[in-house]
């Protein structure tokens, strides 16, 4: 028999601490639909500003704050919808090829790079449904946008949060009984940890809450209704949370910029969170009362 | 006759059991009146109008596809090997994502190259069942009673129970618990929710003396529960696993070289009175009654 090469972690189980890959936060989220600018209306009322344009291809950078939302345009063999989907969530991560590496050894699928000359090849595994997760670590003096991206000129680079909003999470929808599968997936993969069931944000408290290693931000995980004939077992990314230190103050503001709520429960002057109405048949946003430390 | 006629709806045939063409067999499993069947890899890659073909002729018979098979020799192995192997392993997880089918059958390794240590067996069957989660697939691992270092179910549970991943659980082969004679008792110390699937086959001969003959049995000379002399056996392990609280499916795991060799629906048919006499006369179930439907929530994982 061959002697089997060991890792160091297979000999010694070597501790990689809580947070394996250095995650730290969101980069951006990505949603694909081939009405950019009517999503681009969505999501200027929301508070957020046309960035820049990609180089080559039909993609364009929002933002608010640190929020970085791409909307991408640009039809690469897959068919666009006029729904938008969110298609891809960038995590920041120490070391992008080292946290690629490290994921693809316990089982994540690649996703083939499609780079055009002088634009970065940005590391990417399948996620949920039909989204990729990217991993990033030019997040600090340089930028992947600064490669990638043409400003829009004249535009403010770093337009200011409407009432404070930060990220806060992403909601999954996922299968029947597939709660304990997508729990050992981002615990695996990336360090995620499950919070106690007692421990739940914003309005909506039903499924899995899953903390980032980074403690930055959260993914909850929604089966469907239990009773429900076994027949929808379609996953995605459904929404995004959005913190903010003070909900009404943050729904007054939104409201002012022409946008409305549902699902707005409990003494509005205590409000700890709140739900957009949907807009083009998919696109909603939840706002959790969040205090961010940063 | 009807398909209503007989409460066998979780029993399913094996194409591995007829001759011919998918498009003929899964005819034939549709008339003898299963609402399932187990496929293999070579179902699809072997269709004359390519595997994108024998995807929609499963779709169009309105069968259920039990599980997907096999992916063998997958774990021990290291360097390019290990590479290739998963290279395998993606492949056969695509075509069964493709199928909307939910479980691939990966069996234990045979191979001379592949580790023994359990530490990388585990390893590499997370890793599997990782690659299979965003596709909603589970991996039900099978101990071959010819395995080089896991060829009894009690030593697979070790290894599912390792590896400790809610995707990974353990397929049995009837012929391969007998052929090694492995005590039932030990299914006690098995949780039945990890149970993925069943095979159920019978073999002609009382004992099997070496292990060249128990290969040539397993592939060449298996009959349908019922048919065999282990047939009471065969009953005691489906009412233990029943008591035991395991409601997931049972498929026919039959090679048989005569069953090749006589029209499908005769085989089918003899198929379906092992269903039969299992779902009726062992496990003594009633008939159904029409128009049932099946809520969310079946007691599988």
């Amino acid at each position: 028999m061959s002697p089997r090469q060991t890792t160091a972690a297979e000999r010694e189980s070597v501790d990689e601490g809580s947070n394996p890959l250095g995650l730290d936060g969101i980069e951006f989220i990505e949603y694909a639909t081939s009405k950019p600018q009517a999503l681009g209306q969505v999501l200027e009322r929301m508070g957020f500003r046309p960035i820049s344009r990609h180089r080559s291809r039909e993609v364009l950078l929002y933002r608010q704050g640190d929020i970085n939302v791409i909307v991408n345009a640009h039809s690469s063999g897959s068919a666009l919808t006029e729904q938008p989907v969110i298609n891809a969530i960038a995590l920041r991560v120490r070391d992008a090829g080292a946290a690629y590496r490290r994921a693809l050894e316990r089982g994540a699928w690649a996703v083939p790079a499609r780079v055009e000359v002088m634009e970065l090849n940005i590391p990417a595994i399948h996620g949920a449904g039909t989204s990729r997760i990217y991993l990033v670590d030019r997040y600090q003096e340089f930028s992947i946008y600064d490669v990638d991206f043409t400003p829009i000129p004249t535009v403010d680079p770093h337009p200011p949060a409407v009432a404070g909003l930060h990220f806060f999470g992403i909601v999954q929808y996922i299968g029947n009984d597939r709660t304990e599968d997508w729990n050992e997936f981002y615990a695996t993969l990336f360090g995620f940890q499950a919070v106690p069931d007692a421990q739940r944000f914003g309005i909506l408290p039903k499924g899995r809450i899953l903390q980032s290693p980074c403690h930055g931000f959260f993914l909850q995980l929604i089966e469907p209704e239990p009773g429900v004939l076994d027949i929808d077992d379609d996953e995605c990314l459904q929404r995004i949370g959005l913190g903010a230190p003070d909900v009404p103050a943050a729904t007054e503001a939104l409201r002012a910029r022409g946008v409305e709520f549902v699902a707005v429960v409990g003494d509005p002057a205590e409000l700890r969170g709140a739900l957009t109405r949907t807009a083009m048949g998919s696109v909603t946003f939840e706002l959790v009362h969040n205090l961010r430390a940063a | 006759m009807s398909q209503f006629e007989g409460n066998f709806d979780d029993f399913g045939m094996d194409t591995i059991s007829l001759a011919g063409p998918l498009e003929a067999k899964l005819a034939a499993i549709r008339e003898a009146g299963f609402s399932q069947v187990m496929l293999a890899a070579r179902d699809l890659v072997g269709h004359a109008d390519g595997w994108q073909a024998a995807v929609a002729a499963v779709r169009a018979s309105g069968l259920r596809v039990t599980g997907f098979q096999v992916l063998r020799d997958f774990e021990g192995l290291s360097g390019h090997l290990h590479e290739y192997k998963v290279d395998i392993a993606k492949s056969m997880l695509e075509m069964c994502h493709a199928l909307d089918c939910r479980l691939l059958l990966a069996c234990s390794s045979t191979s001379v190259h592949a580790s023994s240590e359990a530490d990388a067996l585990v390893g590499d069957l997370r890793k599997l069942a990782m690659l299979a989660i965003p596709m909603n697939i589970k991996i039900a691992y099978e101990a071959l009673s010819w395995g080089r270092t896991i060829n009894e179910y009690p030593q697979a549970w070790d290894i599912v129970a390792q590896a400790d991943m809610p995707n990974l659980g353990l397929g049995f082969d009837s012929f391969h618990m007998f052929a090694t004679n492995t005590p039932l008792d030990e299914l006690e110390l098995i949780d039945p929710r990890k149970l993925f699937l069943v095979q159920l086959a019978d073999f002609m001969w009382n004992e099997i003396k070496s292990v060249e003959e128990r290969m040539a049995t397993a592939r060449h000379f298996r009959v349908f529960p019922g048919e065999g002399v282990h047939s009471q056996d065969l009953a005691a392990l489906v009412l233990k696993l029943h008591q035991l609280g395991y409601r997931g499916d049972y498929s026919f795991e039959v090679f048989n070289d005569d069953y090749l060799q006589i029209p499908l629906p005769t085989v089918a048919q003899r198929a379906r009175q092992s269903a039969l006499w299992l779902g009726e006369s062992v496990l003594r179930r009633s008939v159904p009654l029409p128009n049932r439907i099946r809520l969310k929530q079946r007691v599988r994982v």
